[in-house]
């Protein structure tokens, strides 16, 4: 299994010592955003609960009906965010940063242009096509990780898509869309 | 000697130059996808799985043979030269394997670490051979009640041995299980959690949870910190990767050592090879110690060996536990599981009947992709070093497009972009606040077999519960899951204690 557990959190308190932890005087957030993740269990636990609530169960179901597993594992998602919770207030994170300061643990900027990127592929690969499309991504992707020379990398990722394009959909048969440039080639 | 004329056959089915071509090609990806920073073999089985969608299924588990082994094989040459483990299983090889790197044997390590998973999968393969079949005439005696037993078995302890915190794993295991749910109920027929989108009705499929939470999550986690963290460099490697007959001679006892913890965690559902390749490596420390002349520290060869065997063991034992049993006992595993139902094959004891014919062509595999495995590992090892040259930008930009690739070539549906999109997001979430991320992938496979053998158990019983514990089989499930918490109990009170001194 390759599954990296936790690898940001470990490494954060493995490299401390140069900075200071700067927790003193920042709001009572500080640290503390991990009740985010309570958060996000909670809202999950609540969709369940409401769907379990509202579902139609065909008549003659048997005992146990299809609400049973999900009212367990909702029950086990409201006391794990609440434990979480609890573990969270009491053991705040304390993020030390290396020399240069950040407001944020996270770099919103990049994140957000890799998240954007990706949801604009997702609307447009249909209209669009794959190969400007997946092109788009690609850039946005290598920009937004810093990659030095936009130039270039236009003309790397149409490369890159076409590529793509043709191995899979001309060798292995995969049904990309072809979009607005539907005709041109394949 | 049934096993061997069956293997024998399957044997004949691989060896044919098309089949031997997949296995090359699954090979080749698979170290390929290791090897790159933050992908490990799940995530090489789970990106590759649209790869195969237009081949047979003999000739696409056939390939799978490839990328299992091979995901493994290169993950650990991150670990050695750049000190950053490819992997969660490379973290032990990773101690002693960059200290041999910094210490100018970088191709030393990379030897033993190539041979030392092929010695441990060429073991453990075997022993599936000759031992699978007689589980799979044992696993048919199993009812519901008793994989009940087993499917708890495996949320436990993946969620408590495997991660930090027992309230994190279980958190992401809860995760899992309520991304299972999701869908038409096979029993009763009710649309459970779809909010009436036609879209949800076969549930949220396996492949986009998994290219969701391991490698677009990982994407997204890399973008959050790329600007943040300090950038690694690779030691190169100079010379062919080899070993002098008396650093073989040295190794040897640390492989089969290795091998021999990681056989028996490929059958026991305990997260896969990350406990045993600790539990290796950490017995070779000990052994050295009594040496005259102790080597760890310093890059012993043998702390290399033992937990790259004992890693490569426990895969392939794995792939025992989940033809003969259906039961994935690691994360790559898992994405496996979700390959063979996707051809709408059921692993589990009645494969090795209906379809014996795919299950033997996928042993022989194996023993093939070894082979060729080191092969690929052990001469190119330099050129596959070179793949850590690639920049990262386009490294990170190439995964995106390839998560957007597979998810979309599986349903052809933008729906299915959406919800990676929004998994991926769940899994850097998770990531961030140091989540494990094998207990999810359990519960997402493991959980619709939880609920029916559960539902159909009470269903017979008239809704006694005490028809879970009326066997012997689950008294001894039971019986090893308390041994394995008591163990993972102890350990954390024993780390607790060391750090207090």
């Amino acid at each position: 299994m390759s599954v990296e557990a936790g690898g940001a959190v470990r490494t954060e308190a493995a490299r401390g010592g140069t900075g200071r932890p700067h927790d003193k005087g920042a709001g009572f957030w500080f640290g503390r955003s991990g009740l985010v993740v309570a958060g996000i269990l909670a809202a999950i636990g609540g969709y369940l609960a409401i769907g379990i609530a509202t579902m139609d169960v065909p008549e003659g179901a048997k005992v146990p009906g299809p609400q049973f597993f999900p009212t367990l594992i909702t029950i086990a998602i409201f006391v794990l965010a609440l434990l979480l919770a609890v573990q969270t207030l009491r053991h705040p994170e304390h993020v030390v940063e290396p020399a240069a300061r950040h407001r944020f643990h996270t770099d919103w900027k990049s994140l957000g242009l890799v998240f954007g990127a990706f949801l604009a592929f997702a609307l447009l690969l249909v209209p669009v096509g794959w190969m400007l499309t997946a092109a788009m991504l690609f850039w946005c992707v290598s920009r937004a990780l810093g990659s030095p020379r936009p130039l270039f990398d236009v003309g790397l990722s149409l490369v890159f898509s076409s590529c793509i394009q043709l191995a899979f959909g001309a060798g292995l048969g995969l049904a990309l869309p072809g979009g607005i440039l539907e005709g041109i080639y394949g | 000697m049934e096993s061997l004329s069956l293997l024998l056959e399957g044997f004949s089915q691989a060896l044919t130059p098309i089949n031997l071509l997949w296995v090359f090609v699954g090979a080749f990806l698979g170290t390929a996808v290791g090897v790159l920073p933050g992908l490990g073999s799940s995530m090489a089985v789970a990106l590759l799985l649209p790869v195969t969608f237009s081949l047979d299924p003999v000739g696409a588990f056939i390939m799978f043979a490839g990328v299992y082994f091979g995901g493994l094989f290169g993950d650990s040459t991150m670990g050695i030269l750049m000190n950053t483990p490819g992997g969660s299983t490379a973290i032990a090889t990773t101690f002693e394997g960059h200290r041999m790197a910094k210490d100018g044997r970088a191709p030393q390590a990379l030897a033993l670490s190539a041979i030392g998973a092929f010695i441990g999968g060429l073991i453990a393969t075997t022993l599936v051979v000759f031992f699978a079949p007689k589980l799979a005439e044992f696993a048919v005696l199993f009812g519901p009640a008793e994989y009940f037993a087993l499917a708890i078995f495996a949320f436990i302890a993946t969620a408590s041995v495997v991660s930090d915190s027992t309230i994190k794993g279980l958190s992401a295991l809860a995760i899992g299980l309520a991304l299972a749910v999701v869908g038409i109920d096979g029993i009763s027929g009710a649309s459970r959690f779809t909010a009436d989108l036609p879209q949800l009705f076969d549930g949220v499929s396996i492949i986009v949870i998994t290219v969701g939470i391991l490698a677009l999550g990982e994407v997204f986690h890399v973008a959050s910190r790329i600007h943040r963290d300090p950038k690694l460099s690779a030691i190169p490697v100079a010379g062919r990767p080899y070993l002098s007959k008396r650093e073989f001679r040295e190794a040897l006892p640390a492989w089969l050592r290795g091998t021999a913890f990681g056989v028996p965690f490929g059958v026991i559902p305990a997260g896969g090879a990350e406990v045993p390749t600790f539990m290796a490596y950490g017995t070779e420390r000990r052994l050295d110690r009594r040496r005259r002349d102790p080597q760890f520290g310093k890059g012993a060869i043998r702390g290399v060996a033992a937990p790259e065997a004992a890693g490569n063991a426990t895969s392939g034992t794995a792939m025992g536990a989940l033809l003969a049993l259906g039961l994935p006992t690691s994360a790559t595993a898992a994405i496996m599981l979700a390959a063979f139902q996707q051809y709408g094959l059921q692993p589990g004891p009645l494969l090795f009947e209906r379809n014996a014919d795919l299950v033997w062509a996928l042993l022989a595999s194996l023993f093939v992709g070894l082979v060729m495995l080191l092969v690929l590992n052990l001469p190119f090892a330099p050129l596959w070093a070179k793949l850590l040259l690639i920049p990262k930008p386009y490294l990170y930009a190439g995964i995106t497009v390839f998560c957007g690739l597979g998810v979309y070539a599986t349903s052809a549906a933008v729906s299915d972009l959406i919800i990676v999109l929004a998994i991926g997001t769940l899994g850097f979430v998770l990531r961030r606040y140091g989540f494990p991320l094998a207990p999810i992938m359990i519960g997402v496979v493991l959980g619709p077999l939880a609920e029916t053998s559960l539902r159909n158990a009470m269903m017979s019983s008239g809704g006694e519960l005490s028809v879970l514990v009326h066997s012997p089989v689950t008294w001894v499930l039971y019986g090893v899951l308390a041994l394995v918490l008591a163990y993972a109990l102890w350990k954390r009170v024993a780390e607790k204690t060391r750090q207090d001194v």
